[in-house]
């Protein structure tokens, strides 16, 4: 019994670990990185922005500037349902996801030096399309004290007028960068670019379109501008349907449009049985003797397409949007030429820019048509060149018309132009007036829905943010 | 530290002991209640530092002078004391102790100590009150029995977890659960969650807290340490309180034979509320009948006419079906058997314990079965040296589970039945060919296809093993060397079967949770008498704790072969894995001081380093101080009416860490971009891997968390201690947390991980204990326990108004903000700012979104507890009545009730019009008037009730009063049992959740909760699984 005298120091001492520091230097989780390559990152950027703005602006603003009759959980009627979850989310996925990884990106790409500025300049286009959103969503803006946590830790925010002329010079840069990168030994980033494929001068005509699409909100407000619009539509610009800024899903599982999921998620996987959008009377009206009509909407019982009102969404008497559109291959298309082609066609009606007016038009509605009709990906109708052509010379020549006419006949075509692509379609009608949306039904605004409410995540912790606006309020470009 | 430790601790205790035997005493100890022997019963010599222990066959052997006085006491029993005199051998009987004057508790580390040492608060239920009415989780059997704690039962699921909270929210980062020790060994209570949104509100699946795999009927006592002093010595991990629990040893039956028990019990379960449904209107819209209407009764009013009835296609009446949820919900049964044997010698003991626990649930479908081995021997290889071991090996299989919260196909609440509706048509649920049978338009499943056709299985194996050695080389040292490991090993199976609407293509989704927790405590004691007034008892120590955690899921899309569960047979395969371990270490050391047996001054201090601070601070030091004075000892008060009155003050630090990994500015693999509805898409998205980065700033020298807790409290007894009154009065300040504070996500980030922010919990315990009636064979014993707790927020950080503590769908949340408790947010109403009127909108009569707002306190105010328990010759009832008041409660089913027309009070005026007459409207120059627009249908007035998402009609106050417990048992007298081998038998009658005798909540259970045990989320609920009354039969025989 006596050896055991010394059994319990024995076994403590056997159950001390050799050392203490070895045992406690495990706070490394090995399931992360301390460095992310550009090629891992983006595809997170590009898919998450994308998808987050299907669902959240999407899926639940279509019909505030009226592209559909009703959406769940709409902020339509503006007052207090304009803000919560979906300026939350928004807001939380443009600065915290988006903005703050392709920041990463940049800096890195940056420090790595010339070759690869195609990938700093990448990040400065995604940047300048992430902040372009939130202006367009809110106005004032964190811009020039945004995503540097440890010098601003609760960022001022900026005007509406330093925010879009700030994304010109962003852009600006960008496309300098483009210019500048050497010929050899350029980072490969075509497996992160879900866009381009790593292909720079479709990256530099997108950034050029993006930043024309900016200058025209500016010239609403300011036609200083003008000049800078002039010269940029001299160069590069995306001019082709096989040049147009998308990202596209396969339609198999885990690369599904968001459309289709949500139809798949809460109805039969088919918006034509399960009925939740379709078209509102404005876009209705847009769509007569038009062929996208068929290509957008399969008609109800009750036949001619009729739309339901606003606030109300259809039944199977009713116009639906189709199965064409809301599938899981639907890519999330981000620029079109078209929005060039019809902006040349206003500045020419407005005369800014020299131009065939009518031609420009016609181009521009073509241009639509062969998109959706023809060249979009995984499209399950389509328009024979036939159609496309028969329609638009059907169409009033617009040189016939007085300037006026003009720009509301090219303001109707830019709103069915921007058709499916929220911050587009909001941005137009706020911009140009056409077509004359009115305040949702019970409203509790006097006009559509001008802002969204601020953050709320924001709010709680920016002592900075401004007080919220009406959300009847028009925006600094609004005019 | 290397190996100094051990040897210093050796060192230090090893010193000069009192000498001087006279005479060899031995005996042996039993219980008078059964002639039981009793093991483990301190025998010391009054006023000296001699003592031991009696052995598993209650023996002792001890050396006293003749003048001696042997002291005999034993947790839950009548300390005796009895003049040894000229005697070698002394047989001694204990009463259990009702008094409690000299009641033995078990401590931190499972130190035994004399309650009247204690300067804090320890709340204890015996292993004869957690049977009352037994309970497959084991917290519920606590509810209302104990002051200090609030216990909320989430649902009524199989297996579902509960959630413990001690002394209230002091956390708030959710480290508000305490910690599990069995047997001295720290155990996992985790609540992990499976859901392929990964959250607790889209399609939670509540599948049990950790600790609800332990088996009362193992369980000789719970012992909850509840203020910071009395949980010292656990260090930073016990910050939430500890909750003690003692397994059964074995002990010789009488006649020195073996105890063999067997415990049966047969329960039913219902539902325990059931909604006010209207039954005059039918399913549809606008007063259109509709078969496929699921959640709508917006239909005709039901007066015979004839319809088609939908899966028959008869013609039939239309009629309503008032108890149709009985056709879905079913009489659920508890089986729970337990058998178990023990025997003891002069060497050593056992105890062998087999349980089985077999439901079936309410919900079609759903079954647990729960096998718990239990086996726990001590060897004494001399007077020296023992061990001892214990091995409990649960499996807990579950299949059936119901779903919760919202956005997932498998959800049906008690809001979803139509009035309309013959659920009894809606079976069978599937075709010849696997197709699903249903009517029920084309995005909702027929109820009866989800729960046995998608299948929500769990299979949990779970083992806890402790090894103990004690060497005491002279009776006033003593070393015990303690290993425990805890591991469980959790296969979940969630599936949705091809057909299933909304997930026509079918996916499944497994999850494997390994947690691991090793830990080993080192502890030596050391006791001096100093003079003949004082004593000092010293104790040293170590710790050593390493928690691990791994997750390996498989989400898994598009099947080609229905029930066939393979990667391979998916098109879509998305795995994701999660792994974290942990390591403390911990040094600690306790001097208690006693003066005369009614004074005693304990002190305390712990070092612990952690794995997850930083370098720099990972080591930090808290100690303690506690003061215990027997007020009637020490001035010698000999009082009828006071005969006992003990005041014991406390003032505690305890450190905390934070969990790992929280140091690195580190990229992170994504499965999945996330987005609105779930609806999200997968990584790698068209071949490419999506990384992101860390959205939580690293904290810059984080210094580990400090809670302060002060705690002043009295024991009274009163009339021979008939009457025993316990006030507690605490409070903790928590401050110097490490939390993810929010920051503006424009600053690129969303959090901040920093020390910030402080939570100051007050509070009140009384506990009142009157033998009301003692007289002959009439007993009436009556227990009183209130506790009142504050949690207020006091600080946040500079510029952060809230903080996010949990999340509901429609902007509801709870949230901290400062100088409040807790608070439920949402939209609100939109209200006239002087006159507090609803604005009514001019077009449409209905009442409008307002500005976001809190709505009060999550909380409950105070809590209740009323014990009854009378004996009359051989029969005992017990009752317990369980009151919550105040709290808040947002419930999502009672909106779907009223915006599906579903309750009764939609039926009212539902052919008529609604003017909200308490409303006003906004006239042009900013005054307002009388609203006088009527709403265009009360189908639109109920569907319309929460604009914006506002939950304000839906939020309740959850006060309740519930008989929670009922036992009624008979024991046969001895006489009735002759002389065969069965020495007891006792038969009753026993029930759970008896009745709801006060509710302020309509249509459901007031305690309902959607979150469980594992988040913060109190106050809301969303189709949560409706709770079960239990009543049932039990039989106890012990041979």
């Amino acid at each position: 019994m006596k050896r055991l005298l010394f059994f319990i120091p024995a076994i403590a001492s056997l159950l001390m670990p050799i050392s203490c520091s070895d045992q406690l230097d495990i706070n490394t989780n090995p399931l992360s990185a301390s460095k992310a390559d550009p090629n891992a990152v983006l595809p997170f950027v590009i898919v998450q922005y994308s998808n987050r703005k299907t669902t959240e602006l999407g899926t639940r603003m279509h019909d505030v500037y009226q592209f559909f009759s009703n959406t769940f959980n709409s902020p339509k009627t503006g007052g207090n349902t304009a803000g919560g979850f979906l300026s939350g989310n928004y807001w939380g996925m443009l600065y915290n996801q988006a903005l703050s990884n392709l920041t990463l990106v940049e800096s890195d790409a940056r420090a790595a030096g010339a070759t690869n500025n195609n990938v700093t300049a990448i990040a400065l286009i995604l940047k300048a399309l992430a902040f372009f959103d939130a202006t367009s969503c809110w106005e004032n803006i964190p811009f020039t004290q945004a995503l540097n946590a440890s010098a601003f830790p609760q960022p001022e925010f900026d005007s509406q007028e330093v925010v879009l002329n700030g994304l010109v010079d962003m852009l600006d840069e960008a496309i300098t960068l483009i210019d500048n990168t050497p010929a050899t030994g350029t980072f490969n980033v075509s497996q992160g670019d879900l866009i381009y494929g790593g292909n720079m001068a479709n990256w530099k005509r997108y950034a050029n379109s993006l930043k024309i699409r900016i200058l025209m909100m500016i010239r609403n407000r300011d036609t200083s501008v003008d000049s800078k619009i002039i010269t940029a539509l001299s160069q590069p610009v995306v001019e082709t349907n096989g040049q147009v800024a998308m990202l596209r899903y396969s339609g198999t599982a885990g690369n599904v449009n968001a459309w289709k999921l949500i139809v798949t998620a809460f109805g039969t996987g088919s918006n034509e049985t399960t009925n939740y959008f379709g078209p509102s009377p404005v876009i209705r009206e847009l769509l007569e003797g038009d062929p996208r009509l068929q290509l957008y909407c399969i008609d109800g019982t009750n036949g001619g397409y009729e739309a339901q009102p606003i606030g109300v969404f259809p039944n199977n008497t009713k116009a639906r949007y189709s199965d064409n559109l809301i599938r899981g291959s639907l890519p999330d298309v981000w620029m079109l030429p078209a929005e060039i082609t019809l902006y040349r066609a206003e500045l020419a009606a407005k005369g800014v820019l020299a131009g065939d007016v009518n031609a420009l038009y016609r181009l521009g509605v073509t241009q639509t048509l062969e998109f959706w009709g023809q060249t979009i990906p995984g499209a399950l109708q389509t328009l024979t060149q036939a159609q496309i052509t028969n329609f638009v010379t059907s169409l009033t020549d617009l040189n016939t018309l007085t300037p006026a006419e003009q720009v509301q006949r090219i303001g109707e075509q830019q709103y069915l132009e921007t058709f499916w692509r929220p911050i587009e379609g909001w941005n137009h009608v706020r911009r140009t007036k056409i077509p004359d949306i009115q305040a949702a039904p019970g409203s509790d605004i006097a006009t559509m829905l001008k802002r969204l409410q601020w953050s709320p995540t924001e709010v709680a912790a920016n002592p900075n943010n401004p007080v919220q606006p009406s959300t009847d309020l028009p925006m600094w470009f609004e005019n | 530290m290397k190996q100094v430790l051990p040897i210093f601790i050796f060192i230090a205790f090893v010193a000069a002991h009192a000498q001087g035997q006279d005479i060899a005493v031995s005996g042996r100890v039993t219980s008078v209640d059964d002639g039981t022997a009793l093991p483990g019963v301190n025998v010391t010599v009054k006023g000296t530092a001699n003592g031991t222990v009696t052995d598993a066959d209650g023996r002792y052997r001890i050396q006293s002078p003749s003048t001696g006085v042997l002291v005999f006491s034993f947790i839950g029993m009548k300390t005796e004391e009895v003049q040894v005199g000229s005697r070698s051998m002394i047989d001694v009987s204990l009463n259990a102790d009702v008094t409690q004057l000299s009641e033995v508790v078990i401590t931190a580390l499972g130190v035994e100590k004399q309650s009247r040492e204690l300067g804090y608060a320890v709340s204890g239920v015996k292993s004869e009150d957690l049977v009352v009415a037994r309970e497959s989780n084991i917290l519920n059997a606590l509810q209302g029995k104990i002051t200090g704690v609030t216990i909320t039962q989430s649902s009524g699921n199989l297996g579902g977890s509960s959630k413990i909270v001690v002394r209230g929210i002091t956390s708030l980062s959710g480290r508000n659960n305490p910690l599990w020790v069995v047997d001295g060994v720290p155990i996992n209570d985790a609540h992990d969650n499976t859901s392929a949104q990964n959250n607790r509100i889209s399609g939670n699946r509540d599948f049990a807290n950790g600790a609800s795999v332990i088996n009362p009927d193992d369980v000789e006592a719970i012992n909850v340490l509840k203020g910071a002093a009395a949980t010292a010595l656990y260090g930073s991990r016990a910050a939430a309180g500890v909750i003690l629990v003692t397994t059964k040893k074995g002990k010789t039956g009488k006649g020195g034979k073996p105890t063999v028990t067997f415990n049966s019990s047969l329960r039913f379960d219902n539902l325990f509320r059931v909604p006010d449904y209207q039954n005059e209107y039918a399913g549809g819209q606008n007063f259109k009948y509709d078969s496929s209407a699921i959640f709508n009764n917006w239909g005709p009013r039901i007066v015979g006419q004839y319809i088609t009835e939908s899966i028959t296609g008869d013609s039939v009446p239309l009629a309503a079906y008032p108890k149709n949820f009985n056709d879905f919900y079913r009489q659920g049964k508890t089986l729970i058997n337990n058998f178990s044997v023990s025997d003891a010698s002069d060497r050593g003991d056992y105890r062998l314990s087999v349980s089985s626990l077999n439901q079936t649930g309410i919900l079609p479908n759903a079954e647990l079965n729960r096998i718990t081995l239990g086996f726990n021997a001590g060897m004494k290889h001399s007077e020296k040296f023992k061990t001892r071991i214990g091995i409990q090996y649960i499996n807990t299989k579950s299949q059936g589970t119901g779903v919760a919260g919202a956005n997932d196909p498998n959800i049906w609440g008690l809001n979803s039945f139509v009035r309309s509706t013959n659920y009894k048509n809606y079976k069978p649920w599937i075709d010849a060919n696997g197709n699903q049978i249903n009517t029920s338009g084309n995005t909702d499943n027929n109820p009866f296809w989800l729960q046995h056709e998608n299948r929500n299985e769990r299979n949990d194996e779970r083992f806890i093993g402790n090894f103990e050695t004690t060497f005491s080389p002279i009776s006033e040292l003593n070393f015990t060397a303690r290993i425990g490991y805890d591991y469980d090993m959790d296969d979940r199976l969630l599936t949705n079967r091809v057909g299933t609407r909304s997930r026509a293509t079918g996916d499944f989704l497994i999850d494997g949770i390994n947690r691991t927790q090793f830990n080993v405590d080192v502890i030596g004691t050391y006791f001096k008498q100093l003079g003949s007034d004082f004593t000092l008892k010293l104790l040293g120590g170590y710790n050593y704790n390493k928690r691990g955690f791994k997750s390996e899921t498989l989400f898994s899309q598009n099947l080609s072969i229905p029930e066939l569960f393979n990667p391979s047979n998916a098109t879509v395969n998305t795995p994701t894995r999660a792994f974290a371990e942990q390591v403390l270490f911990g040094a600690f050391g306790e001097a208690v001081l006693g003066y005369k047996d009614w004074a005693t001054l304990t002190l305390t201090g712990r070092n612990d380093w952690s794995s997850t601070l930083p370098k720099d601070n990972r080591s930090y030091f808290y100690p303690s101080a506690s003061l215990a004075v027997v007020l009637t000892d020490a001035l010698g008060m000999d009082n009828t009416t006071l005969n006992y009155a003990k005041l014991r003050a406390s003032a505690a630090q305890v450190g905390n860490d934070t969990g790992p990994y929280q140091l690195l500015f580190q990229y992170f693999p994504v499965a999945q971009a996330g987005g609105q509805y779930g609806l999200n898409q997968n990584f790698p998205f068209d071949g490419r891997l999506g990384f992101q980065a860390n959205n939580v700033i690293p904290p810059e020298n984080l210094q580990p968390e400090k809670q302060t807790t002060i705690e002043f409290g009295a024991e009274l007894q009163f009339f021979k201690s008939r009457f025993t009154l316990d006030v507690a009065y605490f409070s903790s300040n928590n401050r110097n947390q490490i939390i993810a504070a929010p920051i503006p996500p424009s600053s690129g980030f969303g959090f901040k991980r920093i020390n910030a922010g402080e939570i100051v919990t007050s509070g009140v315990e009384i506990s009142l204990d009157a033998r009301v009636i003692d007289q002959g064979n009439f007993q009436w014993n009556s227990i009183i326990n209130y506790t009142q707790t504050d949690s207020k927020v006091k600080t946040l950080m500079p510029g952060v108004d809230r903080i996010l503590i949990a999340s509901e769908f429609n902007n509801i949340q709870v949230v901290a903000i400062p100088g409040q408790e807790y608070q439920l947010f949402g939209n609100s109403y939109l209200r006239h700012t002087e006159t507090g009127r609803l604005i009514i909108n001019p077009d449409t009569g209905l009442p409008q979104a307002g500005p976001l707002k809190t709505f009060g306190s999550v909380l409950p105010d105070f809590t209740m507890g009323f014990i009854n328990n009378f004996t009359f010759k051989n029969f005992m009832l017990s009752t317990t009545i369980d009151w919550r008041s105040g709290g808040l409660l947002s419930s999502a089913t009672t909106l779907g009730m009223w915006t599906g027309g579903g309750g009764v009070e939609t039926a009212y005026n539902r052919e008529g019009s609604y003017i909200i007459s308490s409303g006003v409207l906004l006239n042009q120059d900013g005054s307002v008037r009388d609203n006088d627009i009527p709403v265009r249908s009360t189908q639109t007035f109920w569907t319309n009730i929460n604009p914006g998402g506002s939950p304000e009609a839906h939020v309740f106050d959850a006060s309740f009063v519930k008989l929670r417990e009922i036992g009624i048992s008979y024991s046969f007298p001895r006489s009735l049992l002759g002389n065969g081998f069965i020495n007891s038998l006792q038969v009753g009658v026993e029930g759970r959740n008896i009745a709801l005798l006060y509710s302020k909540v309509p249509h459901i259970d007031p305690e309902a909760t959607l979150f469980g045990a594992g988040a913060d989320g109190f106050g809301v609920e969303r189709n949560t699984v409706p709770s079960t009354r239990s009543i049932g039969f039990n039989l106890r025989l012990t041979f």
